[in-house]
């Protein structure tokens, strides 16, 4: 019998096989690109595509697409339609992915702390949360909405305000089973503190859910900048976003004006639809148990 | 996160697209061009009842009184309409023959003739009859003062020092002439249009009495008796359910009778057989239509179950899609004006507002003719002053015609740039040469005031909406920021009220209330109840003591130099920032339907609606 030298592949790293499984989820990767294409758009299109998008020209107020140099046509108070949909898409986005990180940061240590701690902080900090929860997030943004002047800044802070709750109780019942396992044990025999414990050990082991989460919240938020402004109570003009686009074309729906709907609309659905797409493979990747 | 709370809102997200797009796809090709004039002249529709025209009534405006004498709470101008399609009055005076005027063909006084001194007035009365035959005398005149007398805290229409205060005797000389004297003289435009339009003969022969089954009599010249009549009057006006059928009110003057009314406010008016005056009945049948929102008027509207309705004016470029269902577009002007008072006692900017040239700086950075063209889509006129300019009128003068400060941003740069006002960092101008003198900022403006303003508006409208955008960005160019606080109409009302600057709510600077006309007048539209000093309704606490005496001239005197010389020093002095005038409604009249000028002040003539025939 000879010598038969088998050749085995080397050993991926955890990494590389998590980047294999999320890029084998296609809608996952479709996700990625609409998002990154979107990014594009909204953060270097308004260097390419120069547009005034702060004073109004009445004059050349509801063109028609390709009318004067206006691929979009404009609106009703004569803005650049393609211009605008760049500038509200970089309001949606940042607004969205801040507002999103930020409610996830909140319910992420909300809900370790709970989990961790237990007893009566945990059975308090969790009323809070079903309090809030019972309240319909939407009313409560169109409350904050109208006492304080929305701006960019404040629309982060509200929508992360209404929107940690989730994960909180998300990331509460991870901690509730990961303070069982013998590593944290073993940081309380050893006479380890209880941040230690929850940043060092709880947080790191919940990373899947939360990552996962903030897609979602992220998505979330983008929707609610989107309602906020559809009712009106969005951010002051010149400042807008899509869902701010599509009110304004509301009004124009019986007048034929599809330029200044379709484009904000199919915005949204794209951002919102790619953010659940790569939140989807992210689960699939951090999930082993479905794994085969 | 479960698949299915994901594709929940993927789905709501699609859900606010394809609505929206679900809604362009069904919407034809609009476009905005000006509306055009009455469809008087087109042909009637084939099918088409030509006896009968429905009108929509404006939302929620459901009749509630009968009784031609209106009370508090009952004096909506649909109310005044129907009653005075039952019962003529003895003259008009308004704009619903196309220009605000004395109208003496369509009532029951013939001819009135003012004395030399102007103290008294003698009226005489067509030879016209009730429907029941009874012919109409000075008695039923008589019946009708009595009343009021006897219940002038009652009616609605009552102020102190006015009608029935100011007559000092009534002259029955016969049955068809009498003679009014005044304890003054008075402007005879004020008093024709605001207090001799009132007068409305009664059927004393069926009335006069304080049971439905109480013996007709002359108690009605006795306070006592007038009072006990009127109680009874008003307690069958009440009756809502019995007025098709109550015989009180099928004792009628005017073109119509009230041929059914039912719980919901839907009122048929039939024609009057009996009419014998100058203002008969085109139908025989009109049918008033009460909804609960514009929404369900305009769904009846585009299956053609009115013939005279109306649209939101954020509908009004979809001109072309009404007139291919066989309407016509036709805005309602009304006769009022649109402004946004300063509020001169703000602890802050009070005293900045008071310069004239900040008010001429910031008057001359509003495109109106372009917002109310491009914005509003011709659905608002231009307002250069305080007197309605919507409609021709002997009261307007040529300089608020003309319009004294055009848009023109150099000159309202300038205005600030010759009086100390510089940019700062951001843009915003800065007062750096406090004092008083020429070019100085102004008496009792700081250094360092920032123009940095903060107004109060109105919100849920679409059109004002874009306006505050379009005067934002102009004001930027002038180095004048602008921010907006967004409230209902009754939450700016409320928190708009004179006040004196050290009060805890005189904090607002502007306040927009006008997306449907900030304020109606009557026919003479005289201002002393917005602008002159310490009025309820000078929200902004201006004081101008010459316009004062020119507000209070106009009601005493005939010449209406008076009334121009106010409308051109209010137009210059700029008292409010002057703003694009809404239409009263954006009507839409059905093919073939004639009749329908529309009156400025609301009201409405079923009398004068027919079809083209």
């Amino acid at each position: 019998m000879s010598a038969t030298t088998l050749s085995r592949p080397a050993p991926k790293s955890p990494a590389s096989r998590a980047a294999r499984q999320f890029f084998s989820n296609k809608l996952a990767v479709l996700g990625v690109i609409i998002v990154v294409a979107l990014m594009i758009f909204s953060f270097i299109g308004p260097l390419i595509y120069q547009t005034e998008q702060v004073s109004t020209n009445l004059l050349q107020a509801d063109l028609k697409p390709g009318e004067d140099g206006h691929p979009l046509g404009t609106d009703g108070l004569g803005y650049d339609v393609l211009g605008r949909l760049m500038v509200a898409g970089r309001t949606s986005i940042l607004v969205g992915l801040a507002a999103g990180v930020l409610a996830t940061i909140l319910g992420t240590l909300w809900g370790s702390v709970a989990g961790y701690l237990g007893g009566w902080v945990d059975a308090t900090m969790m009323r809070i949360v079903d309090a809030g929860i019972a309240i319909p997030g939407i009313f409560l943004l169109l409350v904050i909405s109208a006492i304080v002047r929305p701006s960019e800044w404040m629309m982060i802070l509200i929508i992360a305000v209404v929107s940690w709750l989730v994960p909180a109780r998300l990331t509460r019942a991870e901690a509730l089973s990961l303070k069982s396992r013998d590593y944290v044990l073993a940081i309380k025999a050893t006479g380890g503190s209880n941040s230690r414990a929850i940043l060092r050990h709880i947080i790191p082991n919940t990373i899947g859910t939360v990552v996962v989460n903030a897609t979602f919240q992220v998505a979330d938020a983008i929707l609610l900048i989107a309602y906020i402004s559809f009712l009106g109570m969005g951010l002051q003009p010149p400042s807008t976003d899509w869902g701010a686009m599509l009110t304004d074309g509301i009004s124009a729906v019986y007048s034929g004006a599809w330029w200044l709907i379709f484009p904000a609309g199919i915005a949204i659905v794209l951002i919102v639809s790619a953010f659940n797409f790569i939140g989807d493979g992210l689960r699939d990747m951090f999930d082993v148990r479905g794994r085969s | 996160m479960s698949n299915d709370r994901k594709r929940l809102k993927v789905g709501l997200a699609a859900g606010i697209t394809a609505f929206a797009l679900l809604l362009t796809g069904c919407a034809g090709s609009g476009n905005s061009e000006t509306p055009k004039s009455s469809g008087s002249a087109a042909t009637v529709p084939a099918g088409v009842d030509t006896n009968v025209v429905n009108y929509a009534l404006p939302p929620n405006a459901t009749p509630n009184w009968i009784l031609p004498i209106g009370i508090a709470g009952k004096m909506a101008t649909h109310n005044s309409s129907i009653a005075q399609s039952l019962w003529s009055p003895m003259f008009t005076f308004d704009g619903s023959k196309g220009e605000m005027k004395l109208d003496l063909e369509t009532g029951i006084a013939d001819k009135m003739e003012y004395a030399a001194d102007g103290k008294s007035v003698t009226f005489h009365m067509r030879d016209m009859h009730w429907s029941d035959g009874t012919a109409i005398t000075t008695r039923d005149v008589e019946f009708w003062f009595n009343l009021i007398k006897a219940n002038k805290e009652t009616w609605g229409g009552y102020k102190e020092g006015r009608l029935p205060d100011n007559i000092t005797n009534i002259d029955y000389t016969d049955e068809k002439t009498f003679t009014l004297t005044f304890d003054k003289v008075y402007n005879q435009d004020w008093l024709n249009s605001t207090q001799l339009t009132s007068i409305k003969p009664l059927p004393h022969h069926a009335w006069a009495k304080t049971s439905d089954e109480g013996k007709v009599g002359d108690e009605d010249r006795t306070a006592a008796g007038a009072k006990a009549i009127f109680g009874y009057l008003s307690k069958s006006s009440e009756d809502m359910a019995s007025y098709a059928t109550n015989p009180l009110w099928k004792t009628v003057s005017g073109p119509f009778t009230l041929g059914a009314f039912d719980n919901a406010g839907k009122t048929t008016l039939s024609k009057n057989e009996k009419y014998d005056g100058p203002d008969a009945a085109q139908v025989t049948t009109v049918n008033l239509l009460p909804f609960t929102s514009s929404d369900a008027e305009v769904n009846l509207l585009r299956s053609k179950g009115i013939d005279y309705g109306y649209i939101p004016t954020s509908m009004i470029d979809q001109q072309s899609q009404f007139e291919s269902l066989g309407f016509q577009i036709e805005p309602w002007k009304g006769w009022a004006i649109t402004y946004m008072p300063y509020n001169f006692n703000n602890p802050k900017l009070g005293n900045t507002f008071k310069q004239l040239y900040v008010r001429q700086a910031l008057q001359s950075a509003i495109d109106q003719p372009t917002i109310s063209k491009v914005i509003w889509k011709n659905g608002a006129n231009p307002v250069y002053g305080p007197v309605p300019q919507d409609i021709p009128s002997p009261y307007l003068s040529e300089s608020q015609k003309n319009n004294p400060y055009p848009y023109d941003l150099e000159k309202a740069k300038s205005l600030f740039a010759a009086h100390g006002w510089k940019a700062g960092a951001d843009g915003v101008l800065v007062c750096e040469e406090a004092g008083a003198a020429e070019n100085q900022c102004g008496e009792g403006v700081a250094a360092g005031t920032k123009m940095d303003l903060t107004m109060m508006v109105q919100s849920g409208s679409d059109e004002a909406d874009k306006q505050f955008a379009a005067m934002q960005s102009s004001f930027r160019d002038i180095g004048v920021a602008v921010s907006f606080d967004r409230a209902p109409l009754n939450t700016v009302l409320n928190r708009t009220a004179p006040c004196e600057s050290d009060a805890p709510d005189c904090t607002w600077e502007f306040s927009y209330f006008g997306a449907a006309g900030s304020w109606y007048f009557p026919a003479y539209p005289t201002g002393e109840r917005i602008f002159s000093t310490g009025a309820s309704v000078n929200f902004g606490n201006y004081s101008n003591a010459e316009a004062d005496k020119l507000m209070d001239e106009a009601l005493t005197t005939n010449d209406p130099k008076t009334m121009q010389d106010y409308s051109a020093l209010l137009a210059e002095q700029l008292p409010v920032m002057w703003l694009p005038n809404p239409v009263y409604q954006v009507s839409v009249i059905r093919d073939g339907v004639t009749g329908t000028t529309q009156d400025p002040t609301a009201n409405f003539f079923p009398q004068r609606w027919g079809w083209n025939k």
